[in-house]
C-alpha cells in the first residue's frame, strides 16, 4: 500500500475514480458514475449517461460500506436527500484517497483502520475455530504419545479390590462363551503349578480350565486365570504349563490387560470426538485396534522377562517354557498372521529368553504333577 | 469478454422453472441437476469447475470446483450449447418451492452475493465464485454461514429462493432488519451485519432467535418469506415416520384427542 501511495502522489490531483451511484430519484440499483475531487476540495459526482446532470458533493462523510467493508462509502446530504457513492475496486478506492482533500483524510485512515480490524478478526476467528476442529486430533496425538504415563496414574489409582470385581465381571461373561470347569483334576494341577508362581501376591488368584481346543490362556485382572484344555493337552510336561502360567500371571500382576483397556477406553473417547458419534464405524474401529496390539506387543515382552523372574524365584525350570514357545512358533508358521497378532515373532522371543535362560543355571525342582491322568478326563 | 444474452421465460407460481432461448452458438450454465428439458439442438456438455473462460490452466479449473464444493454445490457444472440453426430451448427447474430471481448482473454493477446453494443457471460466462464472510459474528449467527455465493459477470443469472420473494431497495443509510436465513442476495454495496434482538425477554421467549440480520442501503437486497431449512424442519417434526404428530383435518375434536385415541393404527 505505501509504494502505491508514493507512486500515485507524483501524479495530478483530479483523477477520476469510478463507482456507483445511488440517491433520490435514481434507480434503486444504482447507476454507474465516475467521480473526481475538484481544486475547491469538494467532489464532483457525474453519472454516465448524458441526461444525468453532474452532482456536487458538500462536506461528504467517507467509510467502508458494503459487504466485507469492501468498498468505499462516501455519502452526502443534497436537496432531495442522501446521496451514496459507492467505490468497488481497490484501484479506484486509492484514486479516490490519493486526490482526496486533506480535511478528507482522516475519514480514510479510520476506513483503512476498520479494514485491517475486520481482516485481523476475521483471522483470528478461523485460527480459533481451526484450533477448536484440531483439538481432537492434537489430543489424541499427545495421548499416543503420552500413553504410557496416562495409563500408568490411572491405574495407580485402581485399588485391588476393584481390580477383582473386574475379573469377576470378565469371568462371568467368558462363562457365556465358553464352558468353564472350576473343579476336577485339570483345575486342581492347573491350581498345584500356579501357586508356586504367585506366592506373596495381594491377589487371590483363581484357576479355570476351558473347555476350548485352542491353544490360550488368558489372565483378567484380579487373578482369575483361564487356561484352554487344548494347551493342557498339547503340553509335554507340567514345566511347559508352568511356563505358559508364569507369563500369564505376569500380565495380571503388571496389569497389562488394565492399561489396555485404559488406553484403548481413552482413545476410543478422543476418536469418537474427532470423528463425531461414530465409534461403531470401520474407520475408529480400526484405528483404535492396531494401537491396541501394539500395547500388547510391548507387553508381551515385558511379561516374558517377568515370567522368567517368577520361574527363577519358584525354582522351575524355564527350559520348559523355552519348548513350549518352540511348539507354539512351529504351529504359528502354518498360519501367516504374525504381524497382526497380538503375539511379536515368537522366534525372537524365543532367541531373546534363551540368553537369558542360558544365564542361570541353577538347582531346579521338578514339579510334582503327572499330566497322564489329567489328559485321561479332560473333556 | 461479453456474456452470452439469452432471452429467458419464468413459468409456474409456487414451483417455478425457468425457459432460456439460446440462439444458435449461445451457450447457459446449469447446476449440476437442475435441467428439467431441453431442445433438439442442444449439446449438453459437463465441465469442472464453474465454466466461465476466466480461469486458465489446470490449477485454475481445480480452484474453482473447490470452491464450488464449498459453497455445497457439485465439483461440476453443466454447459448447454446450442449447436442448431435455429433459436433453441433449455429449461431449468428450481428444486424446491419457491420463486426464480432473474438477474440481470449488468444493471446492478456486475457482481452479486448470494446465499451459498441457490445458484440456478446462468449465462455462460458469468463466473460463480465464493464471497467469505469476513464479520464473524454475521458468520455465527447471521443465518448465511460464512460462505456465500458470488456470481460476478454482466450477463443473466437465476438464483431460487424459498417461499415468496420479497425484492426491496434500500436508499442510502436506509436499513432493514430480517429474521436471520432469509436473506437469499444483495448487491455488494449493502451492509450485511447482525443485531441483537434487544432484550433477554424476547431472545429467549420471541422465537426468532438471538440476532437479527440488518442490511442497510444503498442497493438492492432479496429476501426469502421460506427458507428451506425452516420448511424441512417443520415437514419432520410433523412427519409420523419421524415421530412428528400426524394431524387429520377436519377432525371434530381436532387431531389431539380423536385423533390421538383411534389414529394410532401404525
Amino acid at each position: 500500500m505505501p509504494a502505491f501511495w508514493a507512486a500515485c502522489s507524483e501524479e495530478m490531483i483530479d483523477r477520476p475514480f469510478c463507482g456507483r451511484l445511488f440517491g433520490p430519484g435514481l434507480p434503486g440499483t444504482g447507476i454507474p458514475a465516475t467521480g473526481s475531487w475538484g481544486e475547491d476540495g469538494r467532489l464532483r459526482v457525474s453519472p454516465e449517461g448524458a441526461e444525468q446532470e453532474e452532482l456536487l458533493a458538500e462536506n461528504p462523510v467517507i467509510a467502508t460500506a458494503g459487504f466485507n467493508a469492501a468498498s468505499l462509502r462516501i455519502n452526502w446530504q443534497a436537496a432531495g436527500g442522501v446521496y451514496a457513492f459507492i467505490i468497488e475496486s481497490e484501484a479506484d478506492s486509492n484514486s479516490c484517497r490519493v486526490s482526496a482533500p486533506p480535511e478528507t483524510i482522516r475519514y480514510f485512515t479510520s476506513a483503512v483502520g476498520a479494514r485491517i480490524k475486520l481482516d485481523r478478526r476475521f483471522r483470528l476467528g478461523g485460527a480459533f475455530l481451526g484450533l477448536i476442529l484440531l483439538l481432537p486430533l492434537i489430543g489424541i496425538g499427545v495421548f499416543l504419545l503420552n500413553s504410557d504415563k496416562v495409563a500408568d496414574w490411572a491405574v495407580k489409582h485402581i485399588s485391588s479390590e476393584q481390580e477383582a470385581q473386574l475379573g469377576e465381571l470378565v469371568l462371568t461373561q467368558t462363562k457365556l462363551r465358553m464352558k468353564i470347569l472350576d473343579r476336577g483334576p485339570a483345575v486342581d494341577a492347573v491350581n498345584a503349578i500356579g501357586s508356586r508362581l504367585t506366592t506373596g501376591s495381594v491377589h487371590r488368584y483363581r484357576w479355570f480350565v476351558a473347555d476350548r481346543p485352542d491353544i490360550n490362556a488368558f489372565a483378567a485382572p484380579g487373578g482369575v486365570v483361564v487356561v484352554y484344555s487344548g494347551l493342557i493337552r498339547s503340553a509335554g510336561s507340567a514345566e511347559e504349563i508352568a511356563g505358559v502360567l508364569a507369563h500369564e500371571v505376569a500380565h495380571a500382576e503388571l496389569r497389562h490387560s488394565l492399561r489396555g483397556m485404559i488406553k484403548s477406553l481413552g482413545l476410543r473417547a478422543l476418536v469418537s470426538l474427532l470423528v463425531g458419534d461414530a465409534s461403531g464405524s470401520v474407520f475408529a474401529d480400526a484405528a483404535t485396534r492396531l494401537t491396541e496390539l501394539r500395547f500388547s506387543r510391548e507387553a508381551e515382552l515385558e511379561a516374558d522377562d517377568e515370567a522368567l523372574r517368577r520361574l527363577v524365584a519358584a525354582r522351575i525350570n524355564p527350559n520348559g517354557m523355552l519348548r513350549f514357545y518352540g511348539k507354539l512358533a512351529s504351529e504359528q508358521r502354518l498360519s501367516p498372521s504374525a504381524i497382526l497378532s497380538t503375539h511379536p515373532a515368537t522366534g525372537d522371543r524365543i532367541e531373546r529368553l534363551r540368553q537369558e535362560v542360558a544365564q542361570r543355571s541353577e538347582n531346579w525342582v521338578p514339579l510334582q504333577v503327572d499330566l497322564g491322568p489329567v489328559r485321561m478326563i479332560l473333556p | 469478454m461479453a456474456m452470452d444474452v439469452v432471452d429467458y421465460e419464468i413459468f409456474g407460481s409456487e414451483m417455478q422453472y425457468v425457459e432460456v432461448e439460446l440462439d444458435p452458438g449461445e451457450a447457459a450454465v446449469g447446476e449440476a441437476g437442475v435441467m428439467m428439458y431441453m431442445q433438439d439442438g442442444i449439446q449438453m456438455d459437463t465441465v469442472f469447475g464453474d465454466g466461465s473462460q476466466q480461469q486458465g490452466g489446470f490449477m485454475g479449473k481445480l480452484m474453482g470446483a473447490g470452491k464450488r464444493l464449498l459453497t455445497g454445490e457439485s465439483l461440476f457444472t453443466t454447459v448447454f450449447h446450442n449447436e442448431g440453426s435455429g433459436k433453441r430451448r433449455v429449461a431449468f427447474a428450481a428444486p424446491y418451492p419457491g420463486k426464480i430471481i432473474p438477474v440481470r448482473l449488468s444493471d446492478i454493477g456486475g457482481t452479486l452475493i448470494c446465499q451459498k446453494d441457490s445458484f440456478l443457471c446462468a449465462a455462460k460466462g458469468v463466473s460463480l465464485g465464493i464471497a467469505f464472510q469476513k464479520k464473524l459474528g454475521v458468520g455465527l449467527f447471521g443465518g448465511e454461514g460464512f460462505i456465500m455465493q458470488k456470481l460476478e459477470g454482466d450477463g443473466m443469472a437465476f438464483v431460487h429462493a424459498g417461499g415468496t420473494l420479497k425484492e426491496m431497495v434500500l436508499a442510502p443509510g436506509e436499513s432493514l432488519r430480517v429474521d436471520t436465513g432469509c436473506v437469499v442476495a444483495f448487491q455488494p454495496s449493502v451492509d450485511f451485519d447482525i443485531q441483537f434482538v434487544g432484550k433477554i425477554k424476547s431472545a429467549v421467549f420471541g422465537g426468532e432467535g438471538f440476532f437479527f440480520s440488518t442490511l442497510t442501503g444503498p442497493g438492492k437486497v432479496w429476501l426469502q418469506s421460506l427458507p428451506l431449512s425452516r420448511l424441512a424442519n417443520r415437514i419432520i417434526l410433523s412427519a409420523p415416520a419421524a415421530g412428528g404428530r400426524s394431524a387429520d383435518q377436519g377432525s371434530l375434536l381436532g387431531a389431539g384427542v380423536l385423533g390421538g385415541l383411534l389414529g394410532r393404527d401404525d
